[in-house]
């Protein structure tokens, strides 16, 4: 066993439960920021681990563990929305008095998601999910004092409780089939075991766990959760639940399906295909629908989502490398847009509605850019990372030969562009009547940045897509190295 | 020096200053807006100053690697097709910036100057891009600058309007972009290489039902761009409901887009398919040119019907690409350029007496020649250019693509002649319902849309050019007839055209001279 191949794991352990630990204990008023230091550092010293261990595999915990390209740079995204969100939640009035523990739980979760991306057996990937899975529970339900967060906590609970249980089931049938937990393991059955790919027993496991992981993504029609939840969370959990489940919801579509059963994609690629047609199409139809910005981002990370599956469906590295580079983009635009809505939301009372934006752009234009860099990223007007993100996954479609997924991609695409911009237009024309006075406060430095660093990314990832797309590329290929 | 790259650059840097300037710095805007403008048409002029006339393919390319890996790039070049657009594009840049800077918005000035910026840098990159995801990337590109300009600062239903015209374009363009990759791979299929390269498109033999299929998903986005009946919902909305400088900017320049990616894109790519979608195209064009017309001549309002001409005048256009016959083609390019002149100058003449007497109204405008006569007279001249009366530079261009189509399928030409002359029924309309006839003025007899010094600025220069492709078309045909022989000759062989009528024969493209199809016999 190679001790120093967890190292990011025994970090992110290390800081979760010092934060955790900090904040049962009293502190002085001089460190009531510790918790939120001791994390960020935390998580920039995982950041800077993962660059010294990229490159060929290595594996701890007997294979448990798969530090590799692919769970490095997934790894990036997580701990790049980790940070981002300890960054938006900084000095957030809601959460005063409860901030030690906000951090902790962030921390745990983002340690869950790492897990994920990183497992190299099915119980690895099982502990990873269910770590992020009741940590964002519980930050669901934070504000206590609040109906709705405490609603949104609750929502999330039932449903996500569904899908980890049909996630086990999934997960026992694979290990009947296989005899097997390793995903490595499964792939070498899979290739030496003739017929094994039509088994009715593999394919009962296959869709249980496309659906168990569905939930988690938000794939319709298992999404029926994520408006509300979504809605109730505090804003800094909703953008960490935008980007980092999904990223690592996204990690285990590709580890299951792209890694561990490619023998088998006969089974699965009509399956994930059908399923990446109903999310964007449900979730932009839905999202066209919101005068909530929150609501609408809901909509919109479920309509993501079935873009991103478009990557998992064409069951090709090149799938896989247009999903990982797209979660980027997404993760940048995501952030961006959230950021700018806290930063409203701060200001005045129902802050993520639509209306409170009306005029927010001419009030503070570099917000409005931002703003309007996320909305028209997302809704993947060239020349931004949003584009070429879509660009890709819609050409690796082609290239599958699931052209019919491109298509509907593109349609869903023209809906998206009817509510991204109708943000963009709302923030840009005149200020609502009863709303003529616009209460400025100081920017919140750490929530500008986030704001400001996203719009950077949604510019850099695009000019810089070569760089960027060399290294989704060789995380694709660490993922079918059995 | 990377001429045609600044070309771009430049303008979007303007664009990107004046986006960072404080909405109370209208003196500084207004500076910034026009030494980028001015800049910009000064490097057009060094660039058409550069221009090889006798050379087919794409020249003063630049070219620079994006994602290789997926076989994109940043390259763009001129050729015969694209040379006279990118001037018009930067004359009627800087005409209509001039315009907006006379009238800033009272908002946000630097803004809306930005804005007019920004959708110049993309319309250059549009009419320049060699590679087809660079094509894609500023036909996108630009639907964001016009739509913020309508959504701020047009008319009552602006909202609407601005919503319409990004629906309706992006419906087409986004298929266009997955038919963009299903060629790039349906060619590296061919050619064994990843490229979105137009030069390495051409000469890649699709097969007919491929090509077929891959020219429609194009077809779509350009028809709606163009737009061909019946994909012109967006227009009317659009163009009355824009600010009047950016109507002008949409009707001039804008809508020369589809009828561009047409011979750019669909005739040289895409030979095979071609001559399956001639008939059904052409047939669109022509109840375009008919339809049109009829609109326009019963239009309630002067930018209605000068919106509806447009149709009618594109499907002119239309016609003289896909009847893929070299005189007609030469046409077509030489139409794209008077249409944009003469749209320009039609509606800033609106502009003009729109802004006197404070209304758009036909039924309640009348009269105006009176207090108005340098207007009248700029306006005649406008009308007779708009009608193409034999002697005005419009009336070279229809020749031409008249003459080709009689050449191929002389039914289509009889049909099209409607076009011409119901042109004459409703420019007349126009030009005697506001200017002769009893005043029926809102406030006087015309003297406050009399043309001054600063209108005569933006309609003199565009008469001027009117006058000089009338005196001598040959030097803008001339420029485009190695271009747009080169594009049209796969078509031609594909459809079995006879050798003489064929300009360059694709297999040994230098070796034969290109003859002039007015020597024709």
């Amino acid at each position: 066993m190679n001790a120093g191949a967890a190292l990011t794991l025994y970090v992110m352990s290390a800081v979760t439960v010092a934060a955790i630990v900090l904040a049962v204990v009293p502190l002085p008023a001089s460190a009531r920021r510790l918790p939120e230091a001791i994390g960020m550092a935390g998580i920039i010293a995982t950041l800077a681990i993962t660059v010294t261990q990229w490159g060929e595999r290595q594996v701890a915990f007997s294979g448990e563990l798969r530090i590799d390209r692919f769970g490095l740079l997934m790894t990036w995204v997580i701990m790049i929305a980790a940070l981002a969100t300890l960054l938006l939640g900084w000095g957030e009035p809601a959460a005063a008095g409860r901030r030690r523990e906000f951090t902790g739980l962030v921390l745990a979760a983002a340690t869950g998601m790492m897990l994920t991306v990183m497992s190299g057996d099915l119980i690895t990937l099982f502990i990873g999910i269910e770590l992020l899975s009741v940590s964002l529970y519980i930050l669901c339900a934070m504000e206590v004092a609040r109906e709705r967060s405490l609603e949104s906590g609750l929502k999330y609970l039932i449903t996500g409780s569904i899908g980890t249980a049909l996630l086990v089931y999934g997960f026992a049938l694979l290990y009947g089939v296989t005899g097997t937990t390793s995903l490595a393991g499964i792939a070498t059955r899979l290739d030496s075991v003739g017929g094994l790919a039509s088994d009715p027993l593999l394919i009962a496991s296959i869709v249980l766990i496309v659906v168990a992981l569905g939930f988690k993504a938000s794939a319709v029609p298992f999404h029926m959760w994520t408006p509300d939840v979504y809605e109730g969370a505090p804003t800094p959990v909703t953008a960490f639940m935008g980007t980092g489940t999904k990223a690592a919801a996204m990690g285990a579509f590709l580890l299951l399906f792209t890694g561990a059963t490619s023998q088998a994609s006969g089974d699965w690629r009509g399956l994930i295909g059908a399923l990446a047609v109903a999310t964007m199409v449900v979730g932009n139809v839905g999202a066209l629908l919101q005068d909530n910005v929150k609501r609408m981002l809901a909509w919109s990370s479920i309509a993501q989502a079935g873009y991103l599956l478009i990557g998992v469906a064409v069951g090709t590295t090149a799938g896989a490398e247009a999903l990982i580079y797209y979660l980027f983009a997404y993760v940048a635009m995501t952030l961006a847009a959230f950021a700018i809505v806290i930063l409203r939301e701060r200001e005045v009372e129902d802050g993520d509605r639509l209306v409170a934006m009306a005029g927010y752009g001419r009030v503070r234009p570099w917000a409005g850019v931002v703003m309007t860099l996320a909305m028209v990223s997302l809704a993947g007007f060239p020349p931004f990372a949003g584009f070429v993100g879509k660009f890709l996954l819609f050409g690796s479609a082609v290239d599958a030969g699931m052209t019919w997924l491109a298509i509907v991609g593109a349609v869903a695409s023209v809906i998206s562009v009817a509510y991204y911009l109708r943000v963009v237009i709302v923030m840009w024309g005149p200020p609502a009547d009863n709303r003529s006075t616009v209460r400025r406060l100081r920017v919140p430095p750490a929530v500008a940045t986030v704001a400001v660093a996203g719009a950077v990314a949604i510019i850099g990832l695009a000019i810089a897509a070569q760089p960027m797309l060399d290294l989704c590329a060789d995380a694709a290929r660490a993922l079918i190295i059995p | 020096m990377p001429w045609v790259s600044l070309l771009i650059l430049v303008p979007l840097a303007a664009a990107v200053v004046l986006g960072v300037l404080p909405a109370r710095e209208r003196r500084a805007a207004r500076g910034v807006a026009l030494i980028g403008s001015l800049a910009t048409l000064a490097i057009s002029i060094i660039v058409v100053a550069l221009f090889d006339r006798d050379l087919a393919v794409m020249q003063q390319v630049d070219h620079l690697d994006w994602i290789p890996a997926a076989g994109v790039s940043w390259d763009v070049g001129v050729d015969g097709i694209s040379i006279w657009l990118v001037l018009l594009t930067t004359v009627i840049f800087t005409l209509g910036t001039i315009a907006a800077c006379q009238r800033l918005p009272e908002r946000r000035g630097p803004a809306f100057l930005g804005l007019i910026m920004l959708a110049q840098a993309a319309l250059l990159g549009l009419f320049t891009a060699g590679d087809l995801i660079l094509f894609y990337v500023f036909w996108e590109f630009m639907l964001i600058p016009f739509a913020l300009l309508i959504w701020n600062w047009g008319g009552d239903d602006r909202r609407g309007a601005g919503m319409i015209f990004v629906v309706y374009t992006m419906a087409g363009s986004l298929l266009m972009l997955v038919a963009i990759i299903a060629t790039a791979l349906t060619a590296m299929d061919a050619t064994g290489e990843l490229s979105f390269l137009i030069r390495d498109m051409q000469g890649v033999a699709f097969g007919e039902a491929t090509s077929t299929i891959l020219l429609a998903g194009f077809l779509i986005a350009f028809a709606i761009k163009i737009p061909l009946w019946p994909f012109h919902g967006w227009l009317p909305r659009a163009y009355s409901q824009a600010p009047i400088v950016v109507t002008i900017l949409l009707a001039a320049v804008m809508s020369k887009a589809g009828v561009y990616g047409l011979l750019r894109i669909g005739v040289p790519v895409f030979p095979e398919g071609i001559g399956n979608l001639l008939i059904p195209v052409a047939i669109l064009a022509l109840i375009g040119i008919v339809y049109g017309s009829l609109l326009a001549w019963r239009a309630p309002t002067m930018r209605l019907l000068v919106g509806y001409s447009s149709v009618a005048h594109l499907g002119f256009i239309v016609l003289g690409i896909i009847v893929i016959d070299r005189m007609a083609a030469q046409g077509a390019v030489l139409q794209m350029i008077n249409h944009g002149i003469v749209a320009a100058a039609a509606f800033a003449v609106v502009m003009m007496i729109s802004r006197g007497t404070g209304t758009g109204d036909m039924d309640r405008l009348g009269g105006l020649a009176k207090g108005a006569p340098r207007l009248a007279v700029a306006f005649l001249f406008v009308t007779m250019a708009a009608l193409a009366l034999p002697g005005s530079n419009a009336f070279v261009g229809e020749f031409f693509i008249l003459g080709g189509v009689f050449d191929q399928y002389a039914w289509m030409a009889v049909i099209a002649m409607l076009g011409v002359i119901y042109a004459a029924v409703y420019m007349l309309r126009m030009y005697q319902g506001t200017m002769n006839g009893p005043v029926r003025g809102v406030q006087d007899d015309g003297r406050a849309a009399e043309m001054g010094a600063r209108d005569a600025i933006i309609l003199v220069p565009l008469i001027l050019m009117m006058v000089w492709i009338a005196l001598w078309p040959g030097s803008l045909v001339g420029a485009t007839r190695a271009s747009t022989d080169l594009a049209l000759a796969p078509a031609q062989v594909a459809e079995g055209r006879p050798v003489e009528q064929i300009g360059v024969l694709p297999a040994r493209a230098a070796a034969t001279p290109a003859t002039d199809p007015a020597e024709r016999p």
